[in-house]
């Protein structure tokens, strides 16, 4: 199975995108047939907030090496969700120096249906960084 | 020949396109019973026809498909297609139609649409369906997304060997099958009939359809379309890869000399979108769009013409006065030049597309005494707060039928017809509440 | 049902259905490969590619493997989500399967549209491979029941709310009409006689008012806003405002009314149609209604201070204030005369206000732009020169314009009459717009110059008594709503659709519709027909009584839940409540949701330290297995 194999050596980035901004963002993307790294895989949220820290904390153990939550930003159609999901986001940052993972493994942004240019530049960035820094090297806290 | 049967509806639909279909799903949602009666073999109209759709580039299959398979699996809805219109007359109470379902020369209720009968054929006839670029057979389902996958048979090339019905699975095949008539009654219906492209033939000047590489604008649909002839864009005559490619707008249309005074509405706006195709196709490609003037009145529509031209696709303000075969299968183009230094013009293209206009595809002389326009089209009664009212009671029109216009404004349409059927119809029902 | 039974309680099957898209993912992801990498995947039942899925043969291929039993779990890779979910479902209902036991991967906009070769095909296969590991947990659902008032709220008395209202109650739907002034007709009341019809504007807005004064099912509100919006679809609770007009504009307009002693029930012009008697008292009370269709129109573009001399040149003014001139115009003489001053010579300028492209044209206070063509001025403007000339052949017109677009039926006979009234026409290209300058001596005030692309690019300059510019449409200010409802707009600032052509009238939020200009710019008649349409798809939501919502909204697990309250101070929209229930003999707190309400956000999930509650279809548990599924290969 060689050619599923050719992301495996890369770092893997999950996309939390929500459905009614970031993920038709996504489909925008592709509607341009804009390329971008294949080593992100985008699962379609209702909102970013229903995760606790525990799940990103996982995803890291289980050797996910970086996550970008695509919001729908001030825009988000879920009230008070946005505030609140900002607010878990500066935990789990705590919680990540407390296992060791660099915090710029997390990124929370705002895309739009039609961001094309902000969901390439985002991507492409943590693209870079994971490169640069490696399979994440989780410590059980102290 | 006495009609077979008589079946009762809430609500009839004449015409299996994009209007009829969204006309009938309204109804049908609203718990009235619908039946669409369609000329052709396949529901869809022309949008399952046309390759991606402006202004969102959606691909028109995914769109159409949808409200196909929605309208095929509606309980509310019976669809009939391969059927003749031969009358539609209020009578009394109700609208009455009398239909003729053609002969497939193949049993619906048999045929699994497994296309064993297809393969087998050996007679290749030209593809009308993909603008006669490649084949079909004699016996075959219209195309891949086609509703509902049943075969039919084209009798007058079939060379009657016999091969289908023999590998048929099901024994569907009926070399003597012969049209059946029945009649549809309903209390209200809605004529959402379409329209034909203008002919390519019309314009001496414009070559009187001899032309090689010069195409309509539905044949570079297909040759765009995802699943298309080619699958990808060759100029026909030698399947060169085309360099210059060139659009003709009002080709047919704003044209009093050919009875289409009005103007088409989508023609500017699918040729931008064709160019904007082409250009992702073919990247080296010069595009040239020829115009009178650019409408792209819809929404969106002029943010996606000014992205057509930051791509670099080329607008020239001329009104093309005559097209010629050039040498090695080139078509040249004259025209007065307005914007810079005048005089004739001469340009030659590979490829040259004609941006043709939209006629009535039915004409309702004999058939129904509907009232037209001059020109042609279904008259409006009530043309500005209920554009679809027509001037038979109870029934209504939708989409190009009463009018050119693009698949945003026939949708919006087609629900105002569903509307005007649904109160009539609920007038009828409760005769104080009206 | 008996399929929810069994689904829960065997083994997951998983059926896995890989489209070609007819090549737009078969040709950069191999289908064939990604099919038989699935074949070995636990779980998996059956892994088949199609042409194309969402066809009836494809649609077919799902429905025979579940009636055969081979599958109780349908995945299907295929486009985005959006364009076939809904799909997919339904042909699993026919073929007798609860449609929620399905997961939709999404391999063309996001796999083979943007990735090629091997990686593609590679990521294919994880992304089927992960929405395999959903499917795998997911449980069989059933839409939520919510009663449904048969009442609709439809917002805005202009042309499109008046024939909103009187569809809804002609399908005996009750309606409440609101209107912020105290006339209605909105803008179609500034009009003499309509494109391309010539129709009388006055006698449109009479006939649809009055008909709506007519009919026992309509309350109009007029000047009446909505203060507050709460609800949902089948049931908003909306409160109104109802006060003594303060506006401007609304009380010189009642001024002129009173003069000329008007009463209700009549047009007035370039008023409206003053509907009931104006309140003197402010009131609020609270509406219980159905659905709610905005049909909140447009206003007209106001040119910036010095735009073609606009604001700066009193010889400056706009189509609509010409329109209403030269309807008080009673002067029979054979020039055209405005305020006393003869014109013998107008310019018209198209598409001020409209066609905006950034780096040419200057952005609005806000950094907005009007990218869009407005799509009336056009008609109305030819209009307005044939009239110039056939009632004061002594005035001559010049129009600029960028395109002429006599698009409708009937319109383009406008363009004709007008040459023929010879009116001259003028090409400008928005890099090089008309230059309006006043002139200090000699017989005109102003003087026009153009690079007139007709004739070369040659500068033309004309002298002129009157400049009058086609402004386009700008959505009317409805921030409030905006805000309130939390509506979708646009990049154009008008309202935003679901999608243009799937559910061109809906917003996302359910049950609230859209008709008329609130969208787009359109005409009387395309916005009669946007309107039908609204009160169509309102109908169908309402006629039943009730309405079927999606059921993905969150869940508590009694068995886990201890009563902590976290989810219920999380809730933003105050859906959980605690309610007291009996466990093993003693009462205790306990979360209880109110479907209707939850919105499914799941902000409770993350808070509850039970780990008790989950929003229904998309659980924790099933994002953890998609993780667990991408990290695995
Ligand atoms: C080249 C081209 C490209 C286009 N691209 C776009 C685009 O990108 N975006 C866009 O918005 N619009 C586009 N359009 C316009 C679009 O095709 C039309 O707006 C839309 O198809 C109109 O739908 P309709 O249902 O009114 O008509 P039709 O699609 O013509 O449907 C009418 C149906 O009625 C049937 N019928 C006719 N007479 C009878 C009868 N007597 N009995 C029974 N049935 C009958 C016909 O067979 C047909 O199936 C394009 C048009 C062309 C020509
Ligand atoms: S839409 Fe454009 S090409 Fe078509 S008739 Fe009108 S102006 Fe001509
Ligand atoms: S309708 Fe005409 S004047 Fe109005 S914005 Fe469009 S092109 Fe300009």
């Amino acid at each position: 199975m060689s050619a599923d194999k050719a992301n495996s050596n890369k770092g893997k980035i999950l996309i939390l995108a929500t459905e009614s901004c970031a993920y038709p963002g996504a489909n925008s993307v592709g509607q341009a047939h804009s390329p971008y790294p294949a080593n992100t895989y985008i699962l379609r949220v209702r909102a970013p907030v229903l995760f606790p820290e525990k799940f990103y904390i996982d995803c890291f153990r289980k050797g996910i090496g970086g996550i970008i939550i695509m919001s729908c930003g001030e825009e988000c159609p879920y009230e008070g969700a946005y505030h609140a999901l900002a607010k878990r986001i500066d935990n789990v940052f705590q919680m990540m120096k407390a296992h060791n993972l660099d915090i710029r493994r997390l990124r929370l942004t705002a895309i739009c249906t039609v961001c094309n240019r902000a969901f390439l530049k985002e991507v492409n960035e943590m693209n870079k960084l994971i490169e640069e820094l490696g399979p994440p090297e989780y410590k059980e806290a102290a | 020949m006495e009609p077979s049967r008589e079946l009762n509806f809430d609500a009839l639909v004449i015409g299996g396109g994009i209007a009829g279909l969204q006309a009938a799903l309204d109804l049908a949602d609203q718990n009235f019973k619908v039946a669409i009666v369609e000329k052709d073999a396949t529901i869809g109209g022309k949008m399952i026809r046309l390759s991606k759709v402006f202004p969102t580039l959606d691909c028109a299959s995914c769109i159409t498909t949808p409200k196909m398979a929605a309208s095929a699996h509606h309980e509310n809805i019976s669809i009939f297609t391969y059927c003749d219109l031969t009358s539609l007359k209020r009578d009394g109470q109700e609208i009455k139609a009398d239909i003729t379902q053609m002969p497939r020369y193949v049993d619906a209720d048999k045929c699994i649409g497994c296309r064993q009968c297809e393969y087998g054929c050996p007679v290749y006839v030209p593809n009308h369906e993909e603008g006669n670029f490649n084949f079909r057979k004699a016996i075959y389902i219209p195309f891949s997304n086609a509703i509902p996958q049943i075969a039919l048979m084209d009798v007058e090339n079939c060379s009657l060997c016999g091969k289908c019905a023999k590998v048929c699975p099901t024994g569907a095949v009926d070399y003597f099958q012969q049209p059946e008539d029945f009649v549809i009654r309903a209390k209200t219906a809605v004529l959402a009939t379409g329209f034909k492209l203008t002919p390519m033939d019309q314009k001496p000047q414009y070559g009187g359809g001899k032309i090689q590489n010069l195409i309509s604008s539905l044949d570079m649909e297909r040759l765009l379309a995802p699943h298309g002839p080619y699958q990808r864009v060759i100029r026909p005559s030698d399947g060169k890869e085309p360099d210059s490619i060139a659009y003709v707008q009002c080709a047919g249309s704003r044209d009093k000399t050919l009875g289409v005074p009005y103007c088409s509405r989508v023609c500017c706006m699918y040729a931008i979108k064709q160019a904007m195709l082409l250009s992702g196709a073919l990247p080296l490609a010069d595009i040239t769009i020829y115009y009178m003037d650019i409408r792209a009145f819809g929404k969106g529509y002029e943010q996606f013409f000014q992205n057509a031209k930051a791509m670099g696709i080329e607008f020239v303000k001329a009104k093309i006065a005559k097209i010629e075969q050039a040498d090695n299968q080139y078509v040249r183009l004259r025209y007065e030049d307005q914007e810079g230094n005048g005089g004739v013009v001469e340009r030659e293209h590979d490829l040259v597309v004609m941006s043709l206009g939209m006629v009535p595809d039915w004409n309702p002389a004999g058939v129904c005494d509907v009232a037209c326009d001059t020109d042609a089209f279904i008259k409006s009664t009530i043309p500005s707060l209920a554009p679809t009212v027509t001037s038979i009671e109870g029934v209504f029109a939708a989409g190009v039928a009463i009018g050119p216009k693009d698949i945003v404004d026939t949708i919006a349409e087609a629900g105002a017809a569903a509307m005007e059927a649904s109160k009539y119809l609920n007038a009828l029902e409760n005769p104080k509440a009206a | 049902m008996s399929t929810k039974k069994t689904a829960e309680t065997e083994e997951p099957r998983v059926g896995v259905y890989i489209c070609h898209c007819g090549g737009n993912i078969s040709d950069h992801v191999d289908v064939k490969k990604v099919a038989e990498n699935l074949e070995k995947v636990p779980g998996v039942a059956v892994a088949h590619t199609n042409m194309f899925m969402c066809s009836d043969p494809g649609q077919e291929l799902i429905q025979e493997d579940i009636k055969s039993g081979k599958i109780n779990r349908v995945v299907v890779a295929s486009c985005a989500p959006s364009l076939h979910e809904t799909t997919f479902r339904g042909a699993i209902k026919r073929a007798d399967m609860n449609p929620y036991l399905y997961e939709h991967a999404n391999i063309r906009e996001q796999v083979s549209w943007v990735h090629h070769g091997e990686a593609a095909t590679a990521k294919a296969t994880s992304l089927v491979t992960a929405a395999v590991a959903k499917a795998k947990e997911l449980e069989a659902l059933d839409p939520i029941k919510v009663d449904a008032a048969r009442h609709a709220t439809v917002i805005g008395g202009g042309i499109a709310g008046l024939r909103a209202a009187l569809d809804l109650a002609q399908r005996g739907i009750e309606v409440a009409l609101i209107e912020k002034s105290p006339f209605l007709g909105g803008q179609a009341a500034n009009l003499e006689r309509i494109v391309p019809t010539g129709e009388r504007a006055a006698d449109l807005i009479q006939d649809l008012a009055a008909k709506v004064m007519a009919d026992s099912r309509i309350r109009v509100y007029t000047c009446s806003r909505i203060v507050k919006s709460e609800g949902y679809v089948g049931n908003f609770k909306i409160t109104l405002k109802t006060q003594p007009p303060d506006s401007q504009a609304d009380l010189e307009k009642l001024q002129e009314v009173a003069a000329k002693g008007e009463k209700p029930g009549r047009f007035v012009p370039f008023a409206g149609f003053l509907a009931v008697k104006v309140p003197t008292t402010a009131s609020e009370q609270v509406l219980d209604s159905g659905a709610i269709v905005f049909a909140t129109g447009f206003s007209t573009y106001t040119p910036r201070d010095g735009e073609f001399g606009y604001g700066q040149n009193p010889e400056v003014i706009t189509l609509p204030q010409l329109i209403r001139f030269m309807s008080q115009e009673k002067s029979r003489g054979r020039s055209l005369t405005i305020n006393g001053r003869t014109i013998r010579r107008v310019a018209l300028v198209h598409c001020v206000g409209s066609r905006q492209i950034p780096g040419i044209h200057e952005p609005d206070a806000d950094g907005g732009l009007n990218e869009y063509c407005s799509r009336t001025c056009c008609a109305a403007t030819l209009q307005a020169a044939s009239e110039i000339r056939e009632r004061y052949p002594l005035t001559h017109v010049l129009e600029y314009y960028r395109d002429i677009r006599t698009y409708g039926r009937g319109q383009e006979e406008f363009y004709e009459r007008a040459s023929e009234n010879h009116v001259m026409f003028l090409r400008y290209e928005p890099e090089d717009p008309p230059q309006v300058e006043r002139l200090s001596k000699g017989n005109f005030p102003l003087r026009v110059t153009v690079k007139d692309t007709l004739t070369f690019g040659e500068a033309l300059s004309a002298d002129v008594d009157l400049v009058v510019l086609s402004v386009g449409m700008v959505p009317s200010r409805i921030a409030d709503l905006v805000d309130m409802m939390k509506l979708p707009v646009g990049a154009d600032r008008f309202l935003q659709e679901v999608h243009p052509k799937l559910r061109p009238v809906e917003l996302a939020n359910t049950g609230i519709l859209l008709a008329g200009t609130c969208q787009a710019p359109m005409d009387i008649s395309e916005a009669c027909n946007a309107a039908a349409a609204a009160a169509a798809k309102a109908t169908s939501l309402l006629s039943k009584g009730y309405v079927e919502l999606d059921p993905f909204v969150a869940q508590v697990d009694l068995s886990r839940c201890k009563g902590n309250g976290a989810c219920v101070a999380a809730c933003t929209v105050d859906a959980i409540v605690m309610q007291t229930v009996e466990v093993d003999g003693q009462s205790v707190e306990r979360a209880e949701v109110n479907p209707a309400l939850c919105t499914g956000c799941g902000v409770c999930v993350a808070v509850c330290p039970e780990n008790a509650i989950d929003v229904k279809g998309w659980t924790l548990e099933q994002y953890e297995a998609m993780v667990d599924a991408i990290v695995a290969d």
